[in-house]
């Protein structure tokens, strides 16, 4: 069984049904059912709406595999973007501004591996204390008041293109393709395969799984540094509250892409599936303008769909 | 952490242990108080005693059917949700036969029928509680955001507030009624096999279904118990706020959690007592309550309480002794 | 005054952004906050009122995640692809959802403005209330009740929101008006019943005698009035919002007095503005409602359920927004 998983990541094969079945499934009715829907348009949209959450979803992955969770992103994510708002603001440098959030970002998230992988808490309760941390750093430091003014370029972060794409998907792309070819490319992908399913195997390497869960909830917080960026140009301004919430969704969209909450068997492409089919639910429903309670509980119903197909195909 | 090799311990072996637990957490209780007490005149008077005391009780009730689901190594984190649902429910209730009885089953009902249906999705739909609980809370929301159409119920008979709102001999009536559920669940969660089978099942469920406890059904009972403790808590926030709004648990769900955790009850599983949680709602609290009487920014409140969390589970994870 | 109309008629014309055509079944795309306060569900029936009188369509848009900003935006990009005729826009944050006028700006669909007055972007018209004179007014009304001298305390809304800025600024020069009142405390209540509840409770653990509570919506109002009949003390409470629940506790002389926030009217007018830009009939660019504060003597024509109620007509409309 410890074999298996340094050998899983074969096993996604298993489960291309689950998350793209529904993906598809849900693509063929929308398209169905409103014009609006397949258009090239639309489909940009949808996939820059889900930049954010697939740069916090990412990482969350790589967390969920050492058999931890951070819920502390959607707090970390407002703060972060707070920052890139206020550094930007006062030096009036993009640049600066991106760099002051990740430091934020990694800050945190060091801490959250300190607390996990050093002090020894578990990860549902450091991360929940880092949240609040973060929560109320967020309103601290803006005082409650949205930040605005900050240099035009910043905007065109979420608006700009290269190359005829939406800025957005080229970063959320590149993200992606970073984080496959570091999980299943190189020696670090092989060390969190192990955090996961076969710590002892790290000790008889040499590698401390304690500064390898560090590294890993703080390439955590530097993911969630550049979302900050993506956010705050999106909204053109830094606003105390805008991401709470958003880990529950990073976690929900991890858990439909099929990666489980079992030890080892992490799934990047399940997660970008995961993310997209949360994007085109809320997208088509909005096509639809079904009325809100609708879509609210939609959200939940697919998460369980998602789930309950997943623990069938399992035990198949 | 399905290693055979783990010996189940029950709540009751451990009873001197969580002894320990839940009497540091009274101490630190207790140096909080004390520590008001110097920084405020406002602290140590009959009146504030009083509404910690009925704020801490409104805490507990959720806190506490949370606490079984955490002992068998679940989570429940459509509490906030059920409490609105269920006090819509059963405030219609309440408004179209005038009997305040009626409400009172029908919140508890809604609140172990959702419970049950967690349950279910958790044991026969195998799917890991975070995120069964997680799409309930959605659904749930969707819900009562459609049946309360944007609107609010309010004013409802005065005797029905008292629950809330009311005193009797001097003290709140919803503490008595902690007392009440508080002797209660210990009695449960301690003192009978049921309860010393939700132990086991947390401590190490693959022992616990070898040895003979039907898993699936006590998993059953302790979200169907969680839930109906969330519709009673709904029954008190009705009466207490003498409304019901479709939003009514979204600030309750983290806290109660906390309060969980902060108790002394581990993610794990298998260790942790509902007195312990007990005292962890009182700690929540009476540091909520001293940085209102503080003046202390509400900014502020956030990270006190995430690094309260911290603290707490912290020094638990020093000062227990694990047995081997 | 027909001369006015012309030229404000004249210049919507030059500045209008639909090329849609003049008839009827437009469709409108309505945006509100959140599904939870009664307020937007007022905004709602109005809007949905005034668009069946006047034969269009509307379909709603409400954030999943109460007063979510990335959603709303998200929202926004979402209907821009299915142009609606118009949209009347309740923006989640007004600096943050600048950004989301614009999209709709490019996307050439006018948009009308309610409530809260959106920090930037291109808007048809704004419909609202001053939060300021509102807030300033009730709580003139609360320091005449009370002889303009008392002990008083503010429970604020939510933190960093337009609405509870104004409205606490208003509050806070009415009480700044009477020497003899004493500001004893301010404290927020993010606009939920519950929170206020415990707020007040402790303002009273630490402060013996309150006089006047200044709540910046009604549901904190109530929540306060909770606390007080739980510790059976006294004091005069006022609101903002006039919510049914408001209406019925002035009727019963629970609460002093509610400032008219008036959504349903908010929702009528920014729908009857939207659809008349599409059809270029004239249009005022501005309606601020006069602040109206309902009390004892005055709620009798506030009174009425909010399916029972019709928009104003277009010139009973036109003389309502005079600041």
């Amino acid at each position: 069984m410890r074999e298996q998983a340094m050998v899983l990541n074969t096993n996604p094969l298993q489960r291309i049904p689950g998350v793209a079945v529904m993906l598809v499934l849900l693509c063929v009715v929308f398209s169905l059912m409103t014009p609006g829907f397949l258009t090239v348009p639309n489909i940009s949209n949808v996939l820059v709406q889900s930049t954010i959450l697939l740069m916090l979803a990412l990482p969350m992955t790589l967390i969920i595999m050492t058999e931890g969770l951070d819920l502390s992103m959607g707090a970390v994510l407002t703060l972060t973007s707070l920052i890139v708002a206020i550094v930007a603001l006062a030096t009036g440098s993009l640049l600066l501004g991106l760099l002051a959030a990740m430091a934020v970002g990694i800050l945190f998230g060091t801490v959250n591996g300190w607390l996990v992988a050093v002090v020894g808490i578990p990860p549902f309760v450091a991360t929940l204390g880092t949240l609040g941390m973060a929560q109320g750093l967020s309103l601290i430091v803006s005082d409650g008041q949205s930040v605005v003014g900050m240099p035009a370029a910043v905007r065109g972060v979420y608006s700009g293109t290269l190359g005829g794409v939406p800025l957005p998907i080229v970063l959320g792309l590149g993200s992606y393709l970073a984080f496959h070819g570091l999980l299943y490319h190189t020696r670090f992908g092989t060390y969190i395969f192990a955090l996961g399913g076969n710590r002892e195997a790290l000790k008889f390497a040499g590698i401390s799984a304690r500064r390898l869960l560090i590294l890993v909830y703080a390439l955590g917080g530097a993911m969630v540094g550049l979302a900050g960026l993506l956010m705050t140009a999106r909204m053109n301004s830094g606003h105390p509250t805008a991401g709470l919430g958003l880990e529950f969704d990073a976690i929900a969209a991890v858990a439909v892409g099929g990666t489980s909450f079992e030890r080892g068997n992490g799934w990047l492409l399940g997660t970008l599936l995961g993310v997209v089919t949360v994007g085109v639910l809320r997208n088509g429903l909005n096509l639809l303008a079904l009325p809100s309670s609708i879509q609210v509980a939609s959200v939940g119903l697919l998460v369980i769909a998602a789930l309950f197909v997943d623990g069938l195909r399992s035990r198949s | 952490m399905t290693d055979i090799s783990k010996p189940i311990t029950g709540g009751r072996m451990l009873f001197s242990d969580e002894m320990i637990q839940v009497f540091y957490r009274l101490l630190a209780a207790f140096l909080i108080c004390a520590a008001l007490t110097i920084l405020t005149n406002s602290f140590f008077s009959l009146g504030n005693i009083l509404n910690v005391l009925r704020q801490a009780s409104l805490l507990f009730f959720i806190a506490s059917g949370l606490t079984l689901v955490v002992l068998t190594g679940g989570l429940d984190l459509s509490i906030g949700a059920n409490v609105a649902i269920s006090a819509c429910i059963a405030g219609t209730v309440i408004h179209q036969t005038g009997s305040p009885t009626l409400g009172v089953l029908t919140g508890i009902g809604v609140g172990g029928a959702v419970g049950m249906l967690n349950g279910v999705m958790v044991t026969a739909l195998r799917i890991p509680s975070f995120i069964a609980t997680y799409g309930m809370l959605w659904v749930l929301h969707g819900i009562t955001y459609w049946y309360m159409g944007g609107e609010t119920m309010h004013g409802f008979p005065a005797g029905f507030r008292q629950i809330g709102s009311g005193y009797f001999l001097g003290l709140p009536i919803p503490v008595y009624l902690l007392l009440v559920f508080l002797a209660i669940g210990t009695i449960f969660a301690q003192r009978t096999t049921w309860g010393q089978e939700i132990y086991a099942i947390g401590a190490n469920p693959v022992a616990a279904r070898l040895s003979g406890i039907p898993v699936a059904r006590r998993l059953l009972l302790v979200y169907t118990v969680s839930g109906a403790m969330a519709g009673l808590a709904s029954i008190i926030f009705l009466a207490r706020l003498n409304s019901a709004e479709a939003d009514i648990g979204e600030s309750l769900t983290l806290p109660a959690i906390a309060a969980v955790l902060i108790g002394g009850t581990s993610l794990f599983g298998g260790l942790g007592t509902v007195f312990g949680t007990f005292v962890g709602a009182l700690i929540l609290t009476l540091v909520l309550n001293g940085m209102n009487l503080l003046s202390v920014n509400a900014s502020w409140q956030p990270l006190v309480t995430g690094v309260i969390v911290i603290l707490a589970v912290w020094l638990d994870m020093k000062t227990r002794r694990r047995a081997a | 005054m027909k001369k006015a109309y012309g030229a404000l008629a004249a210049l919507l014309l030059t500045t209008s952004l639909s090329s849609h055509a003049f008839a009827d079944g437009e469709t409108i795309a309505v945006f509100t906050k959140n599904q939870t306060n009664p307020y937007f569900q007022t905004v709602r029936v109005g809007s949905d009122a005034a668009a069946k009188a006047m034969k269009a369509k509307t379909l709603h848009y409400i954030p999943t995640k109460p007063d979510s900003i990335p959603e709303q935006l998200s929202q926004i990009e979402d209907v821009v692809v299915k142009k609606p005729s118009a949209i009347v826009f309740i923006p989640v944050d007004y600096k943050a959802m600048v950004p989301g006028v614009e999209k709709i700006n490019d996307a050439k669909i006018p948009v009308v403005n309610v409530t809260d007055r959106s920090a930037g972007g291109k808007c048809v018209a704004f419909v609202g209330a001053d939060d300021y004179s509102l807030g300033l007014e009730t709580g003139r009304y609360l320091l005449k009740t009370l002889g303009g001298k008392g002990n008083f305390v503010i429970i604020e809304g939510v933190k960093g929101s337009l609405t509870s800025i104004d409205r606490v600024r208003g509050f806070n020069d009415a009480l700044k008006e009477n020497p003899g009142a004493k500001l004893l405390a301010s404290q927020p209540g993010n606009y939920q019943r519950l929170q206020a509840l415990q707020v007040m409770e402790n303002l009273m653990q630490s402060n013996t005698q309150i006089d006047g509570v200044l709540a910046a919506n009604d549901a904190m109002a109530i929540g306060a009035i909770e606390a007080l009949d739980g510790a059976n003390r006294k004091a005069q409470v006022i609101g903002v919002n006039g919510t049914k629940e408001a209406i019925d506790a002035i009727k019963s002389g629970k609460l002093l007095a509610s400032g008219d926030y008036n959504g349903f009217m908010q929702g009528c007018l920014g729908m009857m503005i939207a659809i008349r830009s599409l059809r270029n009939e004239p249009v005022i660019t501005e309606i601020v409602l006069k602040p109206t504060v309902i009390g004892k003597e005055n709620y009798q024509p506030y009174d009425v359920p909010l399916e029972s109620r019709t928009c104003p007509s277009w010139d009973e409309a036109a003389k309502l927004g005079t600041k």
